[in-house]
């Protein structure tokens, strides 16, 4: 029986009682999302994250335990600000506001990826994303929207609805990794989860890097090869696009859509 | 520590900043914040991706996080570009202004009722006044004013 997949309703009809809490959390979300989403009205905010707040809280009360109280406490502190920076990225009028939420998303996520020990790609998604993308995003927003948020940045397309559709993926989302991954499975899976020594030999190894670029310039060389020439194309690609100017004799195809102002 | 535990822990996080991600391309009508939001969407593959090389003791999600990083620099640079080609055109960054894109004989978007821009609360600090006013110097004002 363990070994045949149980499709999601049977599981759900099983374990009913246990789950009960997920439709309530993903409610509170649904509904904080609602209020802490640009609508085009003030008020509402603060109980939006407070629901939220509560809603997550909720779920997060669903995970199991990692068995030391120290991990514990870094996972769900850099958990924790990760996800409210998301939230914040989505929520916030002004977009440098945006951006600045998102890189703080950034070094939480990095953060994160030091925490289970992948410390060149935490280095790399900082030095990368948080250094290099969220600066050229910021240029742009100080070329585009000085004066910082306009009118369209205090309104959204639908947002009780898109902010129920996500919650209702993060219920599903939650639902598969409760029965798949909790319970009577989580007991299977953790024999067969690597012992600290085989990490410690594997992706935990002292000389970290020298054992990525083992693995990315032996197995993955071709795939470093397109990811180069991906690079070079995107680069000539936005020089172009910036560059080219549209010919006025050659472009009066173009006048009746009322392209250049 | 507990693996299970640990991968079960970022799958979530991962899932709810995916989640985060699409509901903010969805709704916002800013260019940028919906590209930020894609990008969002990104940081939580990346996270569940590690969470499942950890528990395989394998560097194979590791490496799709690098190209994920890669493809993620390229995009970023197309889309700038794209930017400010786009606001260069209308000279505005709300979607809105593209709607012309959409199906053919759909009936345009007009915002029914725009939001007052919220009343800023600035408050300077006021210094009391000491000494005397100094004499204006009128040849540095018309410096500055060429300058």
């Amino acid at each position: 029986m363990s070994d045949m997949p149980i499709t999601l309703e049977a599981w759900l009809t099983q374990n009913a009682p246990r789950v009960l809490s997920y439709p309530v959390a993903t409610l509170l979300v649904g509904v904080g999302l609602w209020l802490v989403l640009p609508r085009g009205r003030r008020g509402g905010r603060a109980v939006g994250a407070v629901l939220l707040l509560v809603g997550l809280g909720m779920l997060a009360a669903r995970l199991p335990m990692l068995g030391d109280w120290k991990y514990e406490t870094v996972l769900w502190l850099l958990g924790g600000i990760t996800v409210v920076s998301g939230i914040g990225t989505i929520s916030m009028r002004s977009p440098v506001y945006c951006a600045l939420w998102f890189a703080l998303a950034l070094l939480g996520t990095g953060a994160l990826f030091m925490f289970v020990g992948a410390q060149f790609l935490g280095i790399a998604t900082v030095v990368v994303y948080a250094g290099a993308i969220v600066v050229t995003f910021l240029f742009v927003l100080m070329l585009a929207q000085p004066e910082g948020q306009d009118f369209y940045d205090r309104l959204s397309w639908e947002p009780l609805l898109s902010a129920l559709t996500g919650a209702v993926m993060i219920l599903l989302l939650s639902l598969a990794l409760e029965s798949s991954l909790g319970g009577t499975a989580a007991a299977e899976l953790a024999a067969k989860s690597p012992t600290p020594q085989a990490l410690e030999k594997g992706i935990l190894a002292p000389q970290h890097v020298a054992s990525i670029g083992g693995v990315l310039f032996s197995k993955y060389l071709i795939a470093v090869q397109v990811a180069g020439v991906l690079l070079l194309v995107a680069l000539v690609g936005a020089s172009a696009i910036v560059v080219y100017q549209r010919n006025p004799a050659a472009g009066s195809a173009d006048a009746g859509q009322g392209g250049r102002s | 520590m507990n693996e299970v535990a640990l991968l079960r822990s970022l799958l979530a996080i991962g899932a709810i900043l995916f989640a985060t991600g699409v509901i903010g391309l969805l709704t916002r009508r800013n260019l940028i914040v919906m590209f930020l939001s894609a990008e969002l969407s990104l940081q939580g593959i990346a996270v569940s991706l590690v969470a499942w090389s950890r528990y395989h003791n394998n560097f194979g999600g590791q490496m799709l996080v690098i190209f994920i990083i890669a493809v993620a620099a390229c995009e970023a640079a197309i889309a700038l570009a794209l930017f400010v080609k786009l606001f260069h055109d209308r000279g505005t960054l709300d979607v809105v202004a593209w709607q012309t894109l959409r199906e053919e004989n759909l009936p345009p978007h007009i915002d029914i009722e725009v939001p007052e821009p919220e009343a800023r609360e600035e408050k300077w600090p006021e210094l009391t006044p000491a000494g005397r006013e100094p004499a204006p110097n009128l040849q540095q004002q018309r410096h500055r004013a060429r300058v």
